[in-house]
């Protein structure tokens, strides 16, 4: 530890000059820290204060399956980054060396563990504006509060133990399966069955949710300590990995282009898996006879078919989440337009790869030798089956759990399919932020007006050729705006193709 | 058809006004493997995508396949780049990579079977290519432009990460793509290559 010490303390004085902090550099930290605890406090004390007292039994589900559904994705999201990572210099020369290894990974440690105190925290808000305030308010929070902050804490160390021994791997495994499961449970048991029992469960004497969390935390400690001891057991070569993956997030954050990080857990995915190579579809490959292609713009437009199909997991998850608008309408009582537009062109843009790539990088598509407008009509195909199916399965899900005004809202997702693919390909191909644009001043602050284009570029397509149904969510479907949609839709995808450019 | 494939007059290239190209003059006939050698920063590499229509001359006349060159599906359908590492897609093995570019060009000059023991991948055909090792991954770039049917190859650096084996191998392909009346064009280092395919020697002696 002392050699750590030693080293960090030398890295230090040749990286700043030998300047120790001045005074300025003191008060610019605190009132940071300052500023950022009143913030976040204010914030707790709005979402606190606005818990109801007593839950609405309808809700109790919905609200309990968003918690657990955002419980699971804190684990998934640990296990999937590391947790423990180290800067990439750190990993080239600290890492591989004889130095103790809890030494070094002391500090990232430490980061890891106020991650998780706010996030638990958070947890605990998010169960407790499910369950209500019935009794005891104090109490009831303290209680939530340290229930959460020990289970991501606990589910943290477990992530770090997982990092180390394949045994530990499959348990988080299992516990990010399990919570998902809890999460569905508690949906439907929400959506009338069981309502009663989870009515019961908000309803539960003060004490026995005191004994829970304090189990909870009498858990969570033990398993920071064996993370603890388990700091010096990772292998490197977990550790370079998860140090490259950190490097990659830290340079995608450095430039604000997020879309750098679908490709690290896009490449991550692939890395050392064995595929089993299949035949081009026949209808899809040249004809012997004539000599010409079929369709070489189909044919190209087949490996994002094909990517799906060896990713079923995530087209199964991309299809569930299509429940996540009713459950968030059961969970805060009324429809999240926010929701629906995101999610649905969320499901469109998770299969525009191929766009994506050539986008990024047209060598491939030079040697093809394709137009641009054939290749990306055949690749917004799949993207429209896929944003329109989501919209459909997500309205019809509206629609049973009361969410909207009775009507036949899911026929409005296949007539705004065509749009989710223009938005989704205008995503997938649009330019790295542009960081030499102006900012501007705001009542809120600075505003960088290069990652806000950027970051627009494509929602914007969505948002236009999606009008009729945003319009028709304000009250009730019609077939005006059916007719309206459908036009709007295909006009959107229509004048993107048309107007396309390398 | 004219027998010259490439022409360029008095080209020169500025990178942000630093000029990098200055007064090359190059005829390539059909049928030629040209190789542009020089040290760093000579200006191979520029005077590649030059011919690519991928960079903007400053100054002088460029003619591929009796026309300018332009970034458009048309001239790639003649003319093949094989440079930098492609992005390559991800979920496809290096077989399926080969049949997409089959099923997209309607008379490809080598059979997927064919250029998978031609570029020794044989072993590697259901691998992602990034899982495969620098060299394999260069051999996969060279079998994905020459399979498919193209008039002028412009490569640039081909030998990067070969084995000497390889390398020898590549020099008798790309004899044999010349002797089949296409037309190439390499920025290379390795004269022992160029010489093995019995090139046209070109020396850049760079602008500045």
């Amino acid at each position: 530890m002392t050699q750590v010490h030693l080293v960090r303390a030398f890295i230090r004085t040749r990286t700043r000059g030998r300047r120790a902090p001045t005074w300025t550099d003191r008060y610019a930290l605190i009132a940071g820290l300052a500023l950022a605890v009143l913030s976040l406090g204010r914030l707790a004390l709005v979402s606190v204060t606005s818990i109801a007292r007593q839950a609405e039994p309808s809700r109790i589900g919905a609200g309990l399956a968003l918690a657990g559904l955002g419980y699971a994705g804190f684990l998934a999201l640990a296990r999937a980054f590391g947790p423990v990572a180290t800067s990439a210099a750190d990993a080239a020369w600290l890492v591989l060396s004889p130095l103790p290894r809890r030494g070094v990974l002391g500090r990232p440690a430490a980061v890891l563990l106020l991650v998780a105190l706010p996030g638990g925290a958070a947890l605990g808000v998010a169960l407790l504006a499910a369950l209500g305030l019935p009794d005891d308010p104090a109490v009831r929070l303290i209680t939530a509060v340290v229930l959460g902050v020990s289970a991501a804490a606990g589910g943290m160390a477990t992530a770090v133990l997982a990092q180390s021994s394949q045994a530990w791997d499959a348990w988080l495994q299992g516990a990010i399966a399990g919570v998902l499961a809890a999460a569905v449970l508690a949906a439907v048991l929400g959506s009338g069955p069981g309502r009663h029992m989870l009515a019961s469960v908000a309803g539960a004497p003060v004490s026995l949710g005191a004994a829970l969390a304090a189990s909870c935390a009498a858990t969570a400690a033990l398993l920071l300590r064996s993370a603890w001891g388990a700091l010096e057991r990772i292998p490197a070569r977990a550790l370079l990995a998860s140090s490259t993956r950190a490097g990659h997030v830290a340079g995608a954050s450095a430039a604000l282009d997020p879309g750098i990080l679908t490709w690290i857990a896009e490449d991550a995915h692939w890395r050392g898996r064995a595929l089993r190579s299949r035949p081009w579809p026949a209808p899809l490959t040249r004809r012997a006879a004539s000599g010409t292609a079929a369709s070489p713009a189909l044919a190209l437009a087949w490996p994002d078919w094909r990517r799906l199909g060896r990713r079923p997991g995530r087209l199964s998850a991309v299809l569930a989440s299509a429940a996540l608008p009713a459950l968030t309408a059961q969970a805060v009582g009324a429809a999240s337009t926010a929701v629906l537009a995101a999610g649905a062109l969320a499901a469109a843009v998770a299969c525009t790869t191929g766009a994506r790539r050539d986008g990024d990088d047209p060598s491939l598509a030079r040697l093809f030798g394709i137009g641009l407008r054939p290749v990306l009509a055949a690749r917004a195909v799949l993207p429209a089956l896929l944003g329109g199916a989501w919209l459909t399965l997500a309205l019809a899900g509206l629609g049973l759990a009361h969410g909207l005004p009775p009507g036949p809202w899911w026929l409005l997702g296949p007539a705004a399919a065509p749009a989710l693919a223009a938005g989704a390909l205008r995503m997938a191909r649009r330019r790295p932020a542009d960081h030499a644009m102006p900012v501007l001043d705001t009542p809120v602050g600075a505003m960088p007006t290069g990652p806000l284009l950027w970051a627009a570029t494509g929602a914007d397509l969505a948002l236009l050729g999606c009008a009729p149904t945003l319009l028709a969510l304000t009250g009730e479907p019609s077939g005006a705006h059916l007719a309206a949609q459908a036009l709007c839709g295909a006009a959107a995808l229509g004048g993107y193709l048309l107007r396309a450019r390398r | 058809m004219t027998e010259t494939t490439v022409t360029v007059t008095g080209l020169d290239v500025e990178l942000g006004g630093v000029a990098v190209v200055q007064g090359i003059d190059l005829s390539v006939g059909r049928g030629e493997v040209v190789a542009v050698v020089g040290v760093n920063g000579a200006g191979k590499s520029t005077l590649l995508r030059c011919l690519a229509g991928l960079e903007r001359p400053a100054a002088g006349e460029l003619g591929v396949l009796d026309r300018p060159p332009a970034d458009e599906p048309g001239f790639w359908r003649d003319v093949v780049l094989a440079a930098d590492e492609p992005a390559w897609y991800p979920g496809l093995s290096v077989r399926e990579h080969l049949e997409l570019m089959h099923a997209v060009h309607p008379s490809p000059r080598l059979e997927v079977g064919a250029a998978l023991d031609l570029f020794e991948l044989r072993t590697r055909a259901d691998a992602a290519p990034p899982t495969l090792s620098t060299g394999q991954r260069q051999r996969l770039s060279l079998a994905m432009a020459l399979i498919r049917p193209s008039r002028l190859l412009l490569l640039d650096e081909p030998e990067r990460g070969l084995d000497p084996a390889f390398r020898a191998r590549l020099a008798t392909i790309l004899a044999g793509y010349a002797a089949g009346g296409g037309t190439v064009v390499m920025a290379t280092h390795d004269l022992d290559l160029a010489g093995a395919a019995h090139a046209r020697r070109v020396t850049l002696g760079g602008a500045a």
